[in-house]
């Protein structure tokens, strides 16, 4: 490996442990509500958002402008809303159902929004959607303090986040506010979710959210070893993802998706080699 | 006749004096070849006309590739930062991913406005430039006009007349040989020209259509019409109105060619090319977009060759 790299390589490794820290979180109240596309969902809303802002002539046109970032992020607070209202009026109808009918609506007004596009759109795309080898140190610090302010809001709330995400009914039934808790969930979620695309792309984020927390359920019930278990996983497979790319020399984004499957397998196969010994001793 | 003897002597001594200072003054950067880095094998095949043994070329985006859409790879920073020159289409082509690599890239020499950056759309034909304010009514416009300009000979001609005053800026002490280089392509450019100009001159005025807007200056250069497009905005597919209208068009005007680039989806071309018994030609709009296009000079005796081959079938001339 060339060390000269490493050099040019820290900005994204500081990024992808940045998000796998928060992901790997939320990632864990995502598995246990069972609402595994909600970021995708709120992805593709907030770059529906990004899109019409890019449209609205007096935005400038420009995707890099703050009002493209606030539009999304209105949109994501809109999706917020109807995620956390489905589940509050427990109707019969899944939630993840709401989650796929959100996505596929809102990928396609992104085509037809884009159709409308003035100029050649095909650019559009790939400036709202991150690549984590160009993240410069400014944006990972930006980053940075805004999943701290978000860590600091769930750790203080964390009791409340997780007795919703786990037992919703029980936490009804003593009178607490779950569907303003689940708005507040799924805001925060939110905002995360919108700058971490804006970071490292869709297929990344979605991975840093999901598989740490599958890690994690892998060897153990119970929160606290999960969650230690995700981040350990997650900061491995982002180091040894940037590695492999480098090594091989494929697009980074996509070789740390590939780890990350890699390494659940490794991690899945352990543990059916695991029990017999821990068992025997 | 001493003093004479010694200016026989003084002056080669002199001339080597003065050369090693010279050498000295460049340091090692005249010893060791320039890298150059280009965003398209286009580029990197015109540097290397011009730059011979005096450089080390490397093309980013391959010809089979998107040059819109690339995804960068940690080896694209490392050949960025360590160019002594990076050249780009420009014309926002590259707009999507070569700003960032750029800037992570670190290297001062090659962003934008530095001594070692080169934007090749500077001094040559650039086509659909808007004029005025852009609306919505225009449809689909680049702002700076449209970016695949290379595809016109003598658009690489001026291509290269820029890298080859890029380089002698940079290596001043092989002007010689960028100068060489350079006229000894013009001359090969010539001659391919007329060879070109005398395959494509029966079919002057022929109409076709093309899936996006990458060949107006090839079109141009021989005189094709280009009457219409498949999918005017790649990867958002067009409204079903714009494709009937598409096929009453060429129906009404007895088109029958419909010429795709590589990395476009051939199903609609294809439907359209079945509908009205037509055909579909994929010709390369880059070098290295098929393997007989090794260089600047075999790409367009590719595409002439095809383009040649399918209009003499589709308009019987």
């Amino acid at each position: 490996m060339d060390t000269v790299l490493l050099e040019f390589l820290a900005a994204p490794i500081a990024a992808a442990l940045v998000v796998a820290g928060i992901h790997a979180y939320l990632g864990l109240h995502v598995v246990e509500r069972g609402v595994i596309f909600v970021d995708l969902s709120l992805a593709q809303i907030a770059s529906l958002g990004a899109t019409i802002a890019v449209l609205v002539p007096a935005l400038g046109g420009d995707p890099h402008s703050p009002g493209v970032y606030w539009m999304s992020l209105a949109f994501t607070l809109v999706g917020a809303l109807i995620f956390a209202m489905v589940k509050g009026q427990e109707a019969k109808i899944p939630q993840e159902a709401i989650i796929g009918i959100s996505y596929a609506v809102a990928s396609a007004a992104v085509i037809v929004a884009m159709s409308k596009a003035p100029g050649e759109s095909e650019h559009l795309r790939d400036m709202l959607v991150g690549n984590i080898l160009s993240v410069q140190w400014p944006e990972v610090w930006t980053t940075a303090a805004l999943y701290a302010l978000i860590g600091a809001f769930h750790f203080v709330f964390r009791h409340r986040f997780l007795e919703i995400s786990v037992s919703p009914e029980k936490a009804a039934a003593r009178g607490v506010a779950v569907r303003w808790w689940d708005f507040l969930f799924y805001a925060s979620f939110g905002f995360v979710v919108t700058r971490s695309v804006a970071v490292a792309g869709v297929l990344l984020v979605f991975c840093y959210l999901i598989v740490p927390s599958v890690g994690g359920m892998l060897f153990s019930s119970r929160i606290g070893p999960r969650l230690a278990i995700g981040w350990a996983m997650a900061g491995v497979v982002s180091v040894l993802g940037m590695y492999f790319s480098v090594l091989f020399d494929l697009p980074t984004g996509a070789t740390i998706v590939c780890t990350f499957g890699l390494a659940l397998v490794v991690m899945a196969l352990v543990k059916v080699v695991l029990p017999k010994r821990t068992l025997q001793a | 006749m001493t003093s004479r003897y010694v200016r026989f002597l003084a002056a080669p001594a002199l001339a080597a004096v003065l050369a090693a200072v010279a050498g000295g003054a460049t340091a090692a950067g005249s010893v060791a070849p320039l890298k150059v880095v280009t965003t398209t094998e286009d580029l990197a095949s015109l540097a290397r006309e011009v730059g011979g043994d005096r450089v080390t070329v490397v093309g980013l985006a391959k010809g089979y590739q998107d040059p819109h859409q690339v995804d960068p790879k940690p080896s694209f920073i490392l050949e960025v930062s360590r160019a002594d020159l990076l050249i780009a289409v420009g014309r926002e082509l590259e707009i999507g991913w070569l700003p960032a690599l750029v800037t992570s890239s670190r290297n001062a020499k090659v962003q934008a406005g530095g001594t070692g950056f080169l934007d090749a759309s500077r001094n040559v034909k650039i086509l659909e430039i808007p004029t005025g304010q852009i609306t919505r009514a225009m449809g689909d416009v680049h702002p700076e006009g449209n970016p695949h300009y290379w595809l016109d000979p003598g658009n690489g001609r001026q291509i290269a007349k820029a890298i080859r005053d890029k380089l002698i800026a940079l290596a001043p002490n092989d002007r010689a040989v960028f100068e060489q280089r350079y006229a000894q392509f013009d001359t090969r450019l010539a001659a391919a020209e007329k060879k070109w100009d005398a395959a494509l001159a029966p079919y002057k005025g022929a109409k076709l259509v093309t899936y996006h807007r990458s060949w107006p200056n090839f079109m141009e250069r021989w005189g094709l019409n280009v009457i219409g497009y498949v999918e005017p905005k790649p990867g958002i597919p067009a409204p079903p109105s714009h494709i009937i209208q598409l096929i009453d068009e060429m129906q009404r005007q007895g088109v029958k060619l419909i010429v795709v680039e590589p990395y476009f989806s051939l199903k609609t071309p294809q439907s359209i090319a079945s509908r009205i018994g037509g055909t579909v030609l994929v010709l390369a709009p880059s070098v290295g977009g098929v393997k007989e296009a090794g260089d600047y000079i075999q790409l367009f005796d590719y595409n002439v060759a095809q383009l040649t081959a399918a209009l003499k079938q589709a308009t019987g001339r």
